[in-house]
């Protein structure tokens, strides 16, 4: 269990000139925290942990693990562990010797092995696929396997690159569970690699959004879905999608709102915004509702029923626009409902770069490239 | 149906041709085995399993047994040995791979006739390049062809010139479908490079090399040109094997009936030793282990 600190890290596979896959990386995690580095394909999450594993060299920066500088060492003096989107077990292993191998590489007893890889598969649900090959085993054991092969090590951090990506959905969700209740277990520092919204939001102690090699947001899950930092986090965390919306904000007499086109919505409290300034307006599907007194009208244009909600998808003012209720059977295409945007549930971010408007952006930090 | 009588034409076309071409010859010796005969136009003669009886109390034939044992096992051993750690350099990348590569696979195109006179030029105890050049520097050089090791010897090196391009290029090729997230899972585990090669690299060629190691030890066990180019058995039947003990009984000797017999054994013990071999190590196996 240790303390992991990156600070200013970067890589660059064509030399010190860029491109960067990852740029200016600062974050602390702290002992015991399951963080998910989270983000589209090719936004530097995995070559992040890949740094951090010793798989990559970094182009810059420091990586501490425990105290200690570990930014130019290999894999093995790190005390890492890693499971990897494809498993990769030793083929011709058994499951028993897989789990060994790390061991035995680092010259344990072989009594000491034999406890270790046997608490392990116990608590897995292992022990009887002990003398199996991994062709032999499905998708979810390979995993188990893998997980298990990086608890028998005992390390200080534990590396997961895309574990759940290659499982069917359902067993993705079994998984997911089975890792939540691990890091629970055992307390340790874990960092989750994922491109799924979902399974960051449920997993992750703090969550790291990336997008082409910076960070865009680092917080708690509930922090980033009340408050993003930018469009791109609005985008990225929920689902449905937030919907955003283009217009201008006007300060008129203490009155703040934003008009796009037809549309006119008031904003109740202070703004980082200036009076004219090109703004985008958000406001998540699920927070829409339906209200008699609001004269904004949405048309319907699709309604898609998934059990205990509602999606619909329609036209508001000119706007296309995503809304989410509790399950509501008697709407159709084609209706029209009256719509309220609940003035609290707002988010307002600025046109030109994407920034929030409503949370103080830290210089320097956080999302700096965006606000430059 | 129009296309199931031109597949079975097909199948059954080659099968005649097959039956023809390699069918005919082998059951023609087999059979030749079993008469006296001193050419293939003369009058055969009933000689039942004496051939065999006379070829296997015969101690050249012996000789040439271990010999070729001795040959084509030394030979696969520094073909496959050098084969993996050429493979393994060229499977890094480096400025000019692909060229070296090509440089590296080149000897396989050579005829077996035109390596095989290459080193006896270079290797030519009276005009030899090797000669030549440890007279400049005041030493001198014994008649490699007169010693029963360096003969054999230099057979075993032309064949690893001349083979060891056709290992490479296997392992080459099994190389790179070894995944690497192997090597940086064991990387992670802490496995430096003599581990990994042990316990990624090994076991991801399994297969090719049960393949390689196979066809490699047909062709070295039945090799017959580069030998007679070389040595034609000498000194002293000291490079004699029983592809050229069969040729030497059947052409020089004139005892087609034994020449047969002799090869008969040979071909009987080498599908022997492959029958075991594939026991041993199926190939299916090994695909399915990586």
């Amino acid at each position: 269990m240790a303390r992991i600190s990156l600070q200013n890290v970067s890589k660059s596979f064509g030399g010190d000139q860029g491109p960067w896959a990852v740029k200016d990386f600062c974050l602390e995690i702290e002992d015991g925290e399951l963080i998910v580095f989270v983000g589209p394909s090719g936004c530097g999450k995995s070559t992040t942990l890949r740094m951090i594993a010793g798989l990559d060299e970094t182009t810059s920066g420091t990586i501490t693990i425990g105290g200690r500088d570990v930014t130019g060492l290999p894999p093995k003096d790190r005390n890492v562990a890693m499971v990897f989107q494809n498993y990769a077990l030793y083929p011709q292993k058994s499951v028993y010797d897989n789990m060994a191998f790390g061991l035995r590489v680092r010259g344990e007893a072989k009594q000491e092995i034999d406890r270790r890889v046997r608490a392990a598969a116990v608590s897995l649900d292992l022990e009887f696929l002990l003398d199996r090959k991994p062709r032999q085993l499905s998708g979810g054991q390979m995993q188990r396997v893998a997980l298990g092969r990086a608890l028998v090590r005992d390390p200080d951090i534990f590396l997961l690159d895309e574990p759940l990506s290659n499982l069917d959905a359902k067993l993705r969700v079994k998984m997911r569970e089975e890792i939540a209740t691990l890091h629970a277990r055992l307390g340790a520092t874990m960092i989750f690699v994922t491109h799924d919204q979902v399974e960051a939001m449920t997993l992750g102690d703090r969550i790291v959004i990336m997008r082409d090699g910076l960070i865009q947001q680092a917080g708690k899950p509930l922090e980033l879905y009340d408050r993003p930092a930018n469009t791109f986090v609005a985008g990225f965390i929920g689902s449905p999608e937030m919907n955003l919306v283009d217009g201008q904000f006007f300060d008129t007499g203490g009155r703040l709102e934003v008009r796009a086109g037809d549309l006119s919505v008031g904003i109740p409290e202070k703004t980082f915004a200036r009076s004219g300034q090109n703004v985008t307006l958000g406001i998540r599907p699920e927070h829409l509702v339906i209200s008699n007194d609001s004269p904004l009208e949405m048309t319907v244009n699709l309604v898609e029923q998934i059990g205990a909600q509602t999606y619909l998808m329609g036209t508001l003012a000119g706007h296309r626009m995503r809304a989410v209720f509790e399950r509501r059977d008697e709407i159709r295409a084609g209706d029209k409902l009256p719509i309220a945007f609940p003035s609290e549930r707002l988010h307002l971010f600025d046109s030109a770069s994407g920034a929030s408007l409503r949370i103080a952006q830290r210089s320097g930090k956080i999302g700096a490239k965006e606000n430059a | 149906m129009v296309q199931d009588w031109r597949i079975v034409a097909l199948f059954i076309g080659s099968i005649v041709l097959l039956g023809v071409i390699i069918g005919g010859p082998l059951i023609y010796a087999i059979m030749l085995s079993f008469y006296s005969a001193k050419s293939f136009i003369g009058e055969l003669q009933w000689v039942g399993l004496k051939n065999y009886t006379s070829a296997l109390q015969d101690p050249l034939f012996w000789l040439s047994f271990t010999n070729g044992l001795i040959i084509a096992i030394s030979a696969i051993v520094l073909q496959v040995v050098l084969g993996v750690g050429i493979a393994m350099v060229l499977n890094k990348r480096f400025l000019g791979q692909t060229v070296v590569r090509a440089i590296a696979i080149l000897p396989y195109f050579l005829p077996t006739v035109v390596a095989c006179l290459i080193a006896q030029w270079m290797l030519d105890p009276n005009y030899g390049l090797l000669k030549s050049i440890l007279a400049s520097i005041g030493a001198g050089m014994p008649d490699w062809s007169s010693h029963a090791f360096t003969a054999r010897g230099t057979i075993v090196l032309v064949s690893v010139w001349l083979w060891t391009p056709f290992v490479v290029t296997c392992v080459l090729a099994g190389l790179q479908t070894i995944p690497t997230q192997l090597y940086e899972a064991a990387r992670v585990d802490g496995a430096g490079a003599w581990r990994q090669f042990w316990h990624v690299t090994i076991p991801g060629l399994r297969s090719v090399l049960i393949v390689v190691i196979l066809l490699r030890g047909i062709w070295m066990f039945n090799k017959f040109d580069l030998i007679w180019l070389l040595t034609k058995g000498g000194p002293l039947n000291q490079t004699e094997t029983l592809p050229t003990l069969a040729y030497r009984k059947s052409f020089l000797e004139f005892n087609l009936g034994g020449g047969a017999a002799v090869a008969t054994i040979s071909f009987l013990i080498l599908a022997g030793v492959i029958l075991v071999y594939l026991r041993l190590f199926p190939i299916d196996d090994a695909k399915q282990g990586r």
